[in-house]
């Protein structure tokens, strides 16, 4: 059974139906691949499984309880375990990076300040940001701000992360950078789904790969499955021919 | 087809639905043990501290425009006497809490707005949910608290520095000697002055920052929105405060007949 189960999932913005009975599953441990158009409605879903954005119709099931009908209040619970990487960082532009990452510890741990700074300085040390704790994010270059964005996600250990976006604009050496995180946390056990169009990032840290398109999944399978098909839809859209 | 009136009467009850929705989210989080003080005491330092020189200046010169139109008014029938008492309870009970509360709305209405909208359009607000912690509890809540407590503060200030403003034109344009302007200020002074003064200034409070940052939180459409939000916020503050006057002056006035 799936850590995540989203069932015949249905999301509309005015007139404008977007996702017409969206249905895959995400097992324990496993990376997730989430592809498609721009506009096809990826970055959604994914805040759909956090609760961020509410489905019409359908069902989002994490370990085995229905976050549908949970309120805001009683979704916190689930956003602990689940981390969101936003696309920018999404860091608070008014607090110094030190700040920014020490917000979760210091909302949702009893740890005192020196083990959060002990924490932090290490954290920021693994994801190559050693010196600038004391900088706000507004002078940290996009590939910086992304990793700090991301270093503040995994601080609490989450079971899973949800990455939009995560390589988008950054430059070959950047984008090693994220991929390299992205494996090491695949590799301590973490599930995860990937929104990217960032083809070569996908086949890299994925298990399996689905492609969103016309409002549903119209295609899913492992790395090996996509590779042995002749013109199969994901290896089409990866090579950038017309799907 | 949609006419502009009812289009109009849609965002009105959007507004009133809305402002509802986050009052009742607000009055929540005053049960909650851990208030924030940190971020309190911040928000108290933008909201009330730096609007400290604009309310100054407001209620100096309230003060002394009063004082010199009852004064001119009142020379013609022999009443230059009553301008202390007349300038000072009208700052007190209308002028002080009304034109305090215009100024805050117009700086920190449209401060709260914009800056709680572009957090929105740069996904902090976002980020603030999907950390498992409550938009409402670190942005609104801190910044209504706030707001109650800056307004009766600033108001305060702003009825000593009218009736200060007063005083001056009192004795250099209308005459009269400066303690005769003090002890008719203020020995005749009732309760209800004073209460009906700052119990309008907590309810100009909420009037404020509740719209304010509604507006913040529901900004759409990037930063065009910001600006958007921002213009409403401070429209839909000073109507608040202007129209809620009305109804705080007879709701006090019952008050006071009732004590």
């Amino acid at each position: 059974m799936g850590l995540i189960q989203v069932s015949n999932f249905k999301k509309s913005f005015g007139d404008k139906e977007v996702h017409k009975g969206v249905t895959f599953d995400v097992r324990p441990g496993e990376c997730l691949g989430l592809v498609g158009g721009s506009g096809t409605g990826k970055s959604v879903l994914l805040r759909s499984l956090i609760g961020l954005e509410k489905p019409d119709s359908g069902e989002i099931f994490f370990e085995g309880k229905s976050i549908h009908d949970l309120s805001e209040r009683e979704l916190y619970s689930v956003r602990k375990k689940m981390a969101y990487v936003f696309q920018g960082g999404a860091l608070f532009d008014s607090m110094t990076v030190f700040d920014n990452m020490a917000y979760p510890l210091r909302e949702h741990t009893n740890l005192g300040e020196k083990e959060i700074q002990q924490k932090i300085l290490s954290l920021l040390e693994d994801f190559g940001l050693s010196g600038n704790d004391q900088i706000f994010p507004g002078s940290l270059s996009g590939g910086m701000q992304k990793r700090v964005g991301l270093a503040r996600s995994i601080i609490l250990g989450p079971e899973v992360i949800l990455y939009d976006e995560p390589t988008a604009g950054l430059d070959p050496f950047n984008t090693r950078k994220i991929q390299d995180l992205i494996l090491k946390m695949k590799n301590k056990g973490v599930t995860s789904i990937l929104v990217t169009h960032d083809m070569p990032v996908a086949f890299a840290v994925c298990d399996r790969i689905a492609m969103l398109m016309d409002g549903k999944i119209k295609a899913i399978g492992t790395i090996e499955e996509i590779e042995a098909q002749d013109h199969s839809l994901i290896g089409r859209f990866a090579q950038g021919e017309s799907t | 087809m949609t006419t502009p009136f009812v289009l109009f009467l849609q965002e009105m009850f959007l507004f009133l639905g809305g402002i509802s929705a986050l009052t009742k989210e607000v009055s929540k989080e005053l049960f909650r043990k851990r208030w924030g003080w940190t971020l309190i005491a911040e928000q108290i330092f933008q909201i009330g501290h730096r609007s400290l020189p604009l309310v100054m200046i407001t209620a100096i010169s309230t003060g002394m425009v009063m004082a010199l139109q009852f004064g001119l008014g009142l020379e013609r029938f022999g009443g230059t006497l009553y301008v202390p008492r007349i300038v000072t309870v009208s700052i007190l009970r209308e002028m002080g809490p009304v034109f305090t509360a215009l100024m805050v709305a117009a700086r920190v209405g449209a401060g709260i707005a914009s800056e709680i909208g572009s957090m929105v359009v740069t996904q902090q607000v976002d980020a603030i949910r999907a950390m498992g912690t409550s938009p409402i509890q670190k942005i609104v809540f801190p910044r209504v608290i706030a707001c109650l407590i800056s307004l009766p503060l600033l108001v305060a200030i702003a009825n000593f520095i009218g009736f200060f403003g007063g005083m001056i034109i009192g004795v250099t344009e209308l005459g009269l000697d400066p303690q005769f302007y003090m002890i008719k200020s203020l020995t005749n002074l009732s309760f209800g002055d004073y209460l009906s003064g700052f119990g309008k200034a907590i309810f100009f409070g909420l009037f404020i920052s509740i719209p304010s940052c509604y507006y913040g939180l529901n900004v759409k459409e990037g930063t065009k929105g910001v600006g958007i939000a921002t213009t409403k916020a401070v429209v839909a503050s000073s109507i608040l405060v202007l129209v809620g006057d009305f109804f705080l002056t007879k709701l006090f006035w019952m008050i006071e007949k009732w004590v």
